[in-house]
């Protein structure tokens, strides 16, 4: 957070290769670099001395269905400055959220699956809740695009060229600030939208893109799977489970 | 056009607890029973099975056991003179849907309500006088008491093998059991479930206060169980996916573990699921119901389905709706205060408190949906309510149902919300924390009612419920006196950080979730005025309608409302049967 450089994390991974046309000849590299993360990560966190490790989970396929370039360097660079890379973990794009949030966006969620679109539409409260004509996608690429132009007239940079301290200012504020209508609600569009995708994205099953590794579940100490506790709710009762340093999810299982 | 199809004995409408129970009894009696059910028959699908039973995402954040909000949802305003709009996402509470309803998804919390609650109009006036009750405070009484109830509860712990211990046996208290229950013929068939760290922390500090902590009544079975019927469950593994999913261990009870296999093999038996019944069909008389339409939900066509005796055992919300689209009974007007279809919709009154401890491992991810320690000194009328201002109260428990990582992170007040200091907020307190919870009554408010949306339509066509609902003064208030409680109680508890509980008051937020304990609208009474069904929970309107469920409620306990609808189901079994045998308005 008190770093002035520019972050640039978004556009590293176009360097990179991630969501760029043509990414197949670097997709491969990529891929390697993010199984090695989990190992990484270990390093940096307090625990007991049996680490169970597990084989690395093959890569995901790696390229943004949903994202556009310059969606893609926002969604990272905003994952990545809320999720930083510090002695706990890699940073959140490393972890997979900005992956997880594609895919949700392109998926049945991202669609409106099971959303009630029908009309009319009013605003209403905001204890109404979701009141928009559209999907979540395209509600999320609205506000992206809001995002962007009130960070040029704030900041004349792109949310992904600020420095941290100014996208922590901005983000700080558009979390907090009252909506000034007529403007996008950025501010409701953070926390209903964007803020619950990025909280799933970390802690949701691997098998959904984010929280490589189960990283997110080993920085907390949440077991996963299989769950059978039987006999372990007395002898872990106000202890330490050993299942919390060596998390195992779904495909664990599959 | 519609299809007819050739006439059933008795048609069940909802494939749910009450159906179950009703179907348990009437089969093997040799009654024809055909049960429709709107939603899909979950056996054998990824939802109770390892490891996409473990899938918070999918089954949790996502709801995939409720009923997708485009085929239907509801419309929400706070008062009569609003607009009301759709809730486009469900998220404030969790319908009923498929077969096993809502005791499908549920935690398993089991209780008794008070002897108080059936006759809560009558108890309040003997006790704080006629004026101590606002004019808008439209509570009533059921038209039965607790001892018509009593037999129908010992029968459904029984047959859902409930986890506990007594606290009254035949008017004798009974140490570590709650001092406030009503009399019990028997102990609980199971013991209690093994208690979470969190749940120690709460009872030593409970304790300090002279206060009487118990084991809350928990459909999660602590041990291997074989019930009456001969049906079993397996042990609760402590898994925390109880609510918003089905048990895979076969530990939690639930219709479609313990009461439909009894009764699927047999000829006189069938539960259709993906039929969903869109009207009942008045005869030309007006006196009697003769058939319902449904529709199969994977082809959209309609079918006339006749029948002799008809329950409606669907989700509340559903009830309410399918009578106002049948036109069956008179409306409730809140202006008038006329008409009884709709009326007294009540929800739950719910708050909480977050407690942090560096120094224990509280586990979160190892519970149970009902399990932990439970306070009733507050709940009800167990306390004087003299001179306080407000009727009702609820129980504070600490309940340890779940640690699953995206919802039940609890969080320092003052942490933020992202960066680097989040993550280790999140990798030093999750462990380490824990919750009380208060869980309190809601009583009627003339205001709060159910009827047809005049704008929003389902995925047939069909106008939507609209619930007209807010938080009022007597629910901030009750809310106000047992958080106090509460925080006193976690002050005392040893935790270096605790959060400030919030109060539950207007606006309704449909954001959050809050309970799936709605309750009204098909109000039980002895009063066809102010009343949809008899204290046999026959329709006043059509002789050969039976409603069952919490829509029967007219208003809600401090408690969770499983066990009553569950008593009540066994009763109107019991009536059914009755009526069968000599067709007649039961009195």
């Amino acid at each position: 957070m008190s770093s002035d450089a520019p972050q640039n994390v978004g556009r590293r991974s176009l360097i990179t290769g991630v969501g760029a046309f043509g990414a197949g000849v670097l997709a491969a590299p990529l891929g390697a670099v993010r199984a090695e993360q989990p190992q990484a990560a270990d390093s940096g966190i307090k625990r007991g001395e049996a680490v169970q490790v597990h084989p690395a989970p093959p890569a995901l396929a790696d390229g943004y269905q949903s994202l556009g370039l310059d969606e893609a360097a926002i969604v990272e660079a905003l994952v990545a400055h809320m999720w930083p890379a510090d002695d706990l973990s890699p940073d959140g794009v490393v972890l997979g959220i900005a992956t997880f949030i594609d895919r949700q966006l392109a998926g049945a969620y991202g669609q409106g699956d099971r959303l009630y679109l029908s009309g009319p539409f009013k605003q209403g409260k905001p204890e109404h809740g979701y009141q928009l004509a559209c999907t979540p996608e395209q509600y999320f690429k609205d506000g992206l695009r809001h995002l962007a132009d009130v960070s040029v007239q704030r900041y004349s940079s792109a949310p992904d060229r600020l420095t941290a301290d100014q996208l922590e200012d901005f983000l700080r504020d558009i979390s907090s600030a009252p909506p000034q209508a007529p403007a996008f609600n950025l501010n409701s569009w953070f926390n209903e939208l964007f803020y619950p995708l990025f909280v799933r994205g970390a802690f949701a099953d691997p098998i959904y893109g984010g929280n490589r590794g189960k990283q997110a579940w080993r920085m907390i100490g949440y077991p996963g799977l299989p769950a059978t506790y039987a006999t372990d709710m007395v002898t872990y009762r106000g202890r330490r489970h050993p299942a919390s340093d060596s998390p195992m999810s779904i495909q664990d299982f599959s | 056009m519609a299809t007819q199809l050739p006439e059933k004995e008795i048609v069940v409408i909802g494939g749910g607890l009450t159906a179950g129970l009703v179907a348990r009894k009437l089969v093997p009696a040799g009654r024809e029973v055909l049960v429709l059910e709107r939603g899909p028959d979950w056996a054998g699908s990824a939802v109770g099975e390892l490891p996409h039973q473990r899938d918070e995402l999918r089954w949790s954040t996502y709801r995939g056991m409720t009923r997708r909000e485009n085929v239907e949802t509801y419309t929400l305003r706070h008062s009569p003179n609003e607009e009301a709009l759709p809730m486009r996402q469900l998220l404030s509470f969790l319908p009923g849907f498929g077969v096993g309803g809502a005791a499908q998804h549920w935690n398993g919390q089991t209780w008794r309500f008070s002897e108080s609650d059936y006759v809560l109009r009558k108890h309040i006036t003997e006790r704080y006088g006629a004026k101590s009750i606002p004019d808008w405070m439209t509570i009533q009484d059921w038209g039965i008491s607790y001892r018509d109830l009593q037999p129908y509860y010992e029968e459904f712990e029984a047959l859902f093998g409930i986890a506990g211990k007594a606290g009254n046996l035949k008017g004798v208290k009974q140490k570590g059991g709650n001092p406030f229950e009503p009399w019990r013929e028997r102990d609980y068939p199971l013991p209690p479930l093994e208690m979470s760290e969190a749940s120690h922390i709460f009872k030593s500090a409970a304790e300090q206060f002279g206060y009487q902590p118990f084991p809350m009544p928990a459909a999660n079975a602590s041990r291997p169980y074989r019930n009456p019927d001969g049906m079993q469950l397996g042990q609760c593994q402590y898994c925390g996916h109880c609510e918003r999913f089905t048990c895979e261990a076969n530990a939690k009870a639930t219709p479609s573990s313990l009461l439909f296999p009894l009764v699927r093999s047999r000829p006189n038996f069938e539960i259709r699921a993906g039929a969903e019944v869109i009207r009942l069909n008045i005869t030309p008389d007006g006196k009697r119901i003769a058939s319902v339409t449904y529709i199969d939900v994977a082809t959209g066509q309609e079918f006339v389905q006749p029948g002799s005796l008809f329950v409606l055992g669907s989700y509340v919300l559903s009830n309410v709706r399918l009578l106002l689209l049948s036109k069956i009974g008179k409306p409730y007007d809140p202006v008038t205060r006329t008409g009884v279809v709709g009326k007294n919709y009540c929800y739950q009154v719910t708050s909480g408190i977050n407690m942090f401890f560096p120094d224990k491992f509280i586990n979160p991810f190892m519970g149970a949906g009902a399990l932990g320690f439970v306070i009733d000194e507050f709940n009800n009328d167990n306390f004087d309510h003299a001179g306080i201002g407000f009727h009702g109260g609820g129980y504070i428990s600490a309940t340890q149902t779940n640690g699953r990582p995206i919802e039940a992170r609890r969080l320092p007040p003052g942490t933020p919300r992202w960066g680097s200091a989040w993550k280790k907020a999140n990798a030093d307190w999750y462990l380490r924390s824990m919750g009380l919870s208060l869980h309190g009554s809601s009583y009627a408010n003339a205001k709060n009612y159910m009827d047809l949306d005049p704008e929003y339509k389902d995925q047939w066509g069909r106008p939507l419920l609209r619930i007209t609902y807010d938080f009022d003064e007597n629910d901030a208030a009750m809310c106000r006196f047992v958080n106090g409680k509460m925080e006193e109680i976690a002050a005392s508890a040893g935790a270096k950080v605790i959060s400030k509980p919030s109060v539950r008051k207007s606006p309704y937020d449909s954001r959050q979730y809050q309970s799936t304990h709605n309750t009204g609208g098909t109000i039980m009474g002895s009063d066809p005025a102010s009343s949809v069904v008899s204290p046999h929970l026959q329709s006043w309107d059509a002789e050969n309608l039976f409603i069952s469920g919490a829509s029967v409620f007219p208003q809600n306990s401090g408690y969770n409302p499983t066990g009553p609808v569950g008593a009540l189901g066994l009763r109107l079994a019991d009536d059914l049967l009755s009526y069968l045998s000599n067709p007649r308005r039961l009195g």
